[in-house]
């Protein structure tokens, strides 16, 4: 026993939230009674700012250096004591917050005596781990101010103002003699009707006159090491390699059409052409006078393989109607599946009808076809209203065709360490709440190199990158906190599965040895649940801290008690979801926090059966949510693959361990599963 | 301080436009004129295009923006005047008395377990949902306090039996009251903090720049619209997320409201309202809200039959396509078309839909348990005032209007005031992060 670690307990009455169902004064004593418990106090509200300053002194005058807070629920109030204990002069990795109100008199109101019982566990399991605890610290990274943009269309240029405006550097690198990317074969941007050249010629002017931006053209990347404040950079222009560093990466790659090989006679007969094809003939002027034109919109798109592509409504009406002014006599039709404009979709519809433009709709099921007749090109399409088919004459065919990412990606996401989709384009951090970000701190995206879109949101998007990667430059430095891995090399045999496995890329070789990389680590433990060595520590979550609660917890009267480890976020949402409801359940279990579910390793699920628990349940979030991106689908896996077998080895009746894949709304679910385990395990 | 930023509006787009803003460096004040930040997010269920629930992935956030240093948060609150001073903006706000102190409060609940009075709640009443009078506005609400409908406050509710005085005097007469049941309640606990007598109070800041963030509304059907407020198992499809939503009224049972009975057939009819002249234009998500809503209805019970009629698909984002398609291939059947009549079967309160069928051209009928309208997106309806206090231009529609919206997004007629989110139009999710990144980095480039 450490007698140097001096225990503090508060115990919340949160007014009469706690203290009607719980019996704080009992619980109070009891942790009085615990090893290196030095003082113990009730509250009656704990939060409150008088209150703070009395635990504030207590800290002081009892010189504690460990603090158990038993009141409300973590999710919420945990900064505040952290941001407490550390005016008190107590590292703030020394605080242990137990929730017994969410998961005690909330949830047992008409049963005060197991609910006192539970909170006293609840309150042991605290203190067994707090005496565990060790000092932790936030890591920095240092970030410099210079930010490689990978691709110089409209993305990339954007992106590089914007960085630059800060007084930044921006690098861009990219492999075309010039910049301007698809936007240099575009004729015409619609909805606005502006000159694609004039957009691009007003950026590279603005780009020329700053000197914060750096251009480099007719160049490609040969190769990326490093991570965010420390990539070094090597690129290839006209066979002349050169190096240089970057603190962020910005990759803006933008997208190629999918040439539709074969498809409606296009690659047999010139006049079957491509949208982007016919931009480039009605930019260039180079377009004779058409009598009969008909575009066949979403060929390879909105089908099995791939979604809609975004813009080719809006690209096809634009070029319809551009068609049309050059000669009115022009026949087009627009073959197309749903119409898709979106921004003023009305108006600019409405316009095209008025000059004549034909549509027709047609569906997945019946495609039109394309044959040749004497000379003459013959579209055949099934007219849906008319309930016949048509045959359509045509001396062009304009194919509006889906889109992939540009051929270097697959080099890239190498180089990057990402991934993308089946067509090439980047896969953002969260679809959602995360579009400019990959998962690794210091990468991001913009523009159509993460799906295809217009100009408008593509800019949007440009801006949006920039300030992602402004912020670790602006500030100087990426901050991580103190729950992070730690890697014992003497321990370690470099099997390589941290490296492989890390959603983060916060373990990178260094010398062959695996490396935390602590600023960027999230602390989810999934490396740590799957070494094979025991070799990696997660700090504030470790072996021993998480073992310590489960054998405090079934310290007592095991056979009665569940063990649930529940993930920081939507799992514990969904316990404090029952408890803010009101939901009652069956007062057997002891929950133990781990930040995510891969968290949970075999061996802790292995001890508590040893122990005699009566079952273990492990809760992470619902699927596909995961707050460490992939988190809940391995600890999913180990559980049912890896845990349960090695259960059945050891003796221990699989079945009664079970899984829950929780919403933070999911407080009846919770519930429902504690009264469902506490049935099936006879525990009733 | 001069070289803040006021972000106005707290959904998404305001909380990530605050965020980015705050790790940058920037002081943030982030003014909502409701009860809590979150916005529409924090209502919905689940999320398009990947399901993911939406307050588990909005809530984490609300917390970081509580906890952060650089960020105050201004709820209850409204920008009232704006005086431009040295390319400064000095902003005259009012914090709407809330009668509760929110800095004391701490979300317990015990008055809203005292109050006695129940009203049906403004976002899910017509599917049943009750609030009390003095309310926490949802379970992960930030700030966590509760409020006091200001109607209770004057006494109006006292019939209900809201507090057992017979006093002649509205509340706001007394400094102390002892008999309104949830001050009591609150004095028992510990705590005072149901302050009946808080007033509205003016706040002077000056900020660097704006970004407006006000969001969007769910357009409500006209009377009559498809049987809507007629026939009693019509409802919207915001009602409906709040059917399948667990933190909803029902707790996440889908429940039709004339005799709260678990529908087996339901049918959605997209573009409603539009065309009329509140709706000239397309709301672009709302195809893939009811793609959401068919694949979790056949989540909760794979049984009910689920059917759309649909006009033009719009899957325009990343994955939407394929989300559509999961939901066609969970069963759900897509009919081309718009309905011309429904009407409601007396007894069993059934309805039943006649409708063209485009793709095959016959006049054919439906009938179903229950039937959402899935209705655009509109404005917020507190944007004309926002407007003219800014001096900012709406579009025809009442979104706010980007100057030039190619070669200067999400900038408006004034400099140094900025857009994103559903104040530009209709928009998912994902859009309004990338445009609440982009408006936070127009505002701090406008403060250098
Ligand atoms: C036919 C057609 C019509 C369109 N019409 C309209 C319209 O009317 N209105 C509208 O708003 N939008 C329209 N668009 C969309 C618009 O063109 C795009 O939104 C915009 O050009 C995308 O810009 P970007 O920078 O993301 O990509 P891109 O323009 O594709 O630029 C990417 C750049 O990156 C470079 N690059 C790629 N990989 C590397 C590498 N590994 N190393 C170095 N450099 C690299 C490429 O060479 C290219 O220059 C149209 C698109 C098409 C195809
Ligand atoms: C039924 C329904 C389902 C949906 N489902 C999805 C989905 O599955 N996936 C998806 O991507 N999108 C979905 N959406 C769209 C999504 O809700 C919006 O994209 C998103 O909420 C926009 O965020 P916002 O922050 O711009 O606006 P909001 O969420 O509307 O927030 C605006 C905030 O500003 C405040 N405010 C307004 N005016 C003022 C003012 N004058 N002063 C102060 N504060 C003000 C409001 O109180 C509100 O808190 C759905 C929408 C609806 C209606």
């Amino acid at each position: 026993m450490n007698n140097d670690i001096r225990v503090g307990v508060f115990v919340c009455d949160c007014g009469t939230n706690i203290a009607r169902t719980v019996n704080v004064p009992q619980v109070v004593e009891y942790a009085k009674g615990l090893k290196n418990v030095i003082f113990a106090e009730e509250g009656k509200w704990s939060c409150s700012v008088d209150y703070l300053a009395k635990l504030q002194e207590a800290i002081k005058e009892h010189n504690l250096n460990r603090v158990v807070i038993a009141s409300c629920t973590p999710r919420t109030h945990e900064p505040l004591f952290k941001k407490t204990v550390k005016e008190a002069g107590l590292n703030p990795y020394l605080l242990e917050f137990v929730s017994i109100r969410e998961q005690a008199s909330w949830v047992h109101m008409d049963d005060p005596v197991r609910a006192t019982e539970k909170a006293k566990d609840l309150v042991k399991m605290g203190v067994a781990k707090a005496i565990l605890l060790e000092l932790g610290e936030d890591f920095r990274l240092p970030v410099k101010q210079d930010c490689l943009i990978i691709g110089g269309g409209m993305a990339g240029m954007t992106a590089a103002l914007n960085i630059a405006a800060q007084g930044f550097k921006a690098i861009i690198v990219e492999k075309q003699p010039q910049l301007g990317g698809l936007l240099n074969k575009l004729d015409r941007i619609a909805p606005e009707e502006v000159s694609a050249d004039a957009m691009v010629k007003a950026k590279a002017e603005l780009i020329a006159q700053n000197e914060n931006i750096k251009v480099y053209t007719n160049t490609e990347i040969e190769d990326i090491q490093g991570y965010i404040g420390n990539y070094k950079v090597r690129v290839k222009t006209n066979g002349k390699s050169e190096e240089f560093d970057a603190s962020t990466i910005i990759a803006a790659t933008g997208m190629k059409e999918i040439e539709p090989v074969g498809q409606y006679g296009y690659g047999d007969d010139s006049r079957v052409i491509t949208q982007l094809q016919l931009e480039g003939l009605l930019k260039s002027n180079g377009l004779e006078a058409k009598r009969d034109v008909v575009i066949i919109n979403c060929v390879n798109s909105k089908n099995e393989e791939r979604g809609c592509c975004n813009i080719g409504c809006l690209a096809s009406v634009k070029n319809a109607m551009a068609l049309k002014t050059i000669n009115k006599g022009t026949r087009v039709h627009i073959l197309y599946r749903d119409l898709s404009i979106v921004k003023d979709e009305l108006s600019y519809l409405k316009d095209a009808r008025n000059m004549g433009i034909k549509f027709i709709r047609y569906t997945e099921e019946r495609q039109p076809e394309v044959s040749r007749e004497d000379s003459h090109l013959m579209v055949r399409v099934y007219d849906l209203l008319l309930g016949r088919e048509l045959k359509i004459p045509a001396d062009l065919i304009v194919l509006t065709t889906a889109f992939e990412g540009d051929s270097t990606v697959d080099q890239l996401k190498g180089q990057l360490k990402v991934s993308t989709n089946p067509d090439g384009f980047f896969q953002e951090a969260h679809v959602k709440l995360g579009p400019s970000d990959f998962p690794s701190d210091g990468l991001y995206l913009c523009g159509c190199a993460r799906s295809p879109k217009n100009l408008k949101d593509t800019c949007e998007e440009s801006m949006a990158a920039a300030m992602r990667a402004s912020i670790p430059m602006k500030v100087g430095y990426l901050e991580a906190e103190g729950i992070v891995a730690d890697i014992d090399l003497d321990a370690c045999n470099d099997c390589g599965i941290c490296v492989k496995n890390c959603p983060y890329g916060a373990i990178q070789l260094v010398d062959d040895r695996p490396n935390v990389l602590k600023a960027l680590c999230k602390g989810c433990g999934l490396c740590a649940a799957d070494c094979t060595k025991d070799a990696i520590t997660i700090v504030h979550y470790s072996d021993e801290q998480i073992l310590a609660q489960v054998e405090a917890a079934l310290e007592e009267k095991a056979q009665e008690k569940i063990i649930a480890f529940c993930c920081h976020w939507c799992a514990l949402g969904a316990v404090d979801m029952a408890g803010v409801s009101r939901l009652q359940y069956p007062p057997n279990v002891r929950i133990i926090r781990v930040m995510c579910s891969a968290r949970v390793a075999t061996k802790f699920v292995l001890r508590a059966f040893e122990l005699g628990a009566a079952g273990v349940l492990v809760a992470g979030c619902e699927f596909p949510t995961c707050h460490y991106i992939v988190g809940n689908y391995k600890a999913e896996k180990r559980m049912e693959r890896v845990t349960k077998k090695r259960l059945a080895q050891k003796g221990y009746d699989p079945s009664k361990l079970w899984t829950a894949w929780l919403s933070a709304t999911d407080g009846p679910k919770f519930a429902a599963t504690m009264r469902a385990m506490t049935k099936q395990l006879n525990l009733e | 301080m001069s070289d803040s930023i006021l972000i106005i509006g707290g959904g998404i787009a305001g909380i990530n436009a605050a965020l980015n803003a705050a790790d940058y460096g920037c002081q943030v004040y982030l003014l909502d004129d409701t009860a809590s930040i979150g916005g529409m997010m924090a209502r919905l269920d689940k999320t398009f295009p990947t399901n993911d629930c939406s307050i588990c992935i909005e809530s984490p956030l609300m917390y970081r923006v509580d906890n952060h240093p650089n960020i105050e948060i201004l709820t209850n609150c409204e920008v009232r005047r704006v005086n431009r001073n040295n390319g400064n903006f000095e902003i005259r706000l009012v914090k709407k008395a809330r009668f509760v102190d929110a800095d004391k409060c701490t979300g317990c609940g015990t008055c809203v377990e005292a109050c006695p009075v129940s009203v049906p709640d403004e976002l899910d009443g017509k599917i049943g949902g009750m609030r009390k009078l003095i309310s926490i506005p949802f379970p992960q609400a930030v700030p966590n306090a509760s409020i006091i409908d200001p109607r209770c406050r004057y006494g109006k509710m006292r019939e209900q039996g809201a507090c057992i005085g017979g006093c002649v005097v509205d509340c706001s007469q007394c400094r102390e009251c002892p008999i309104a049941l949830c001050v009591k309640a609150c004095k028992d606990e510990g705590k005072d903090a149901v302050l009946l007598w808080q007033a509205d109070k003016p706040m002077d800041i000056e900020v660097k720049s704006i970004i407006v963030c006000s969001g969007i509304k769910s357009y409500e059907p006209s009377t009559g619209t498809y049987g809507y407020n007629v026939y009693e198992n019509v409802i919207t499809n915001l009602q409906f997320e709040r059917l399948m939503n667990a933190g909803g009224p029902t707790g996440g049972e889908i429940v039709r409201p004339s005799d709260k009975a678990h529908p087996k057939k339901i049918a959605w009819i997209q573009c409603v309202g539009r065309g009329d002249k509140e709706l000239p234009y397309c709301s672009k998500v709302c195809c893939m809200i009811t793609a959401k809503q068919v694949i979790i209805t056949k989540e909760h019970d794979p049984s009910v039959e689920t059917l759309v009629f649909y006009n033009d698909l719009k899957a325009y984002g990343k994955g939407f396509y394929d989300f559509h398609r999961k939901a066609v291939e969970g069963g759900t059947r897509y009919i081309k078309g718009k309905p011309f009549d429904i009407f409601e079967h007396p007894e069993t309160k059934n309805l039943t839909i006649r409708f063209e069928d485009l793709d095959k051209g016959e006049l054919m009928e439906e009938e179903v348990e229950l039937l959402v309208l899935a209705t655009g997106l509109i404005p917020s309806d507190r944007n004309k005032r926002l407007a003219r206090v800014l001096g900012i231009e709406l579009n025809e529609y009442g979104f706010f209007k980007e100057k030039e919206p190619l070669n200067a997004p999400l900038e408006t007629n004034v400099d140094g005031v900025y857009l994103c989110g559903g104040a530009t139009g209709p928009i998912d999710i994902s859009e309004s992060v990338v445009q609440a990144s982009a408006a936070s980095m127009k505002a701090v480039i406008a403060r250098r």
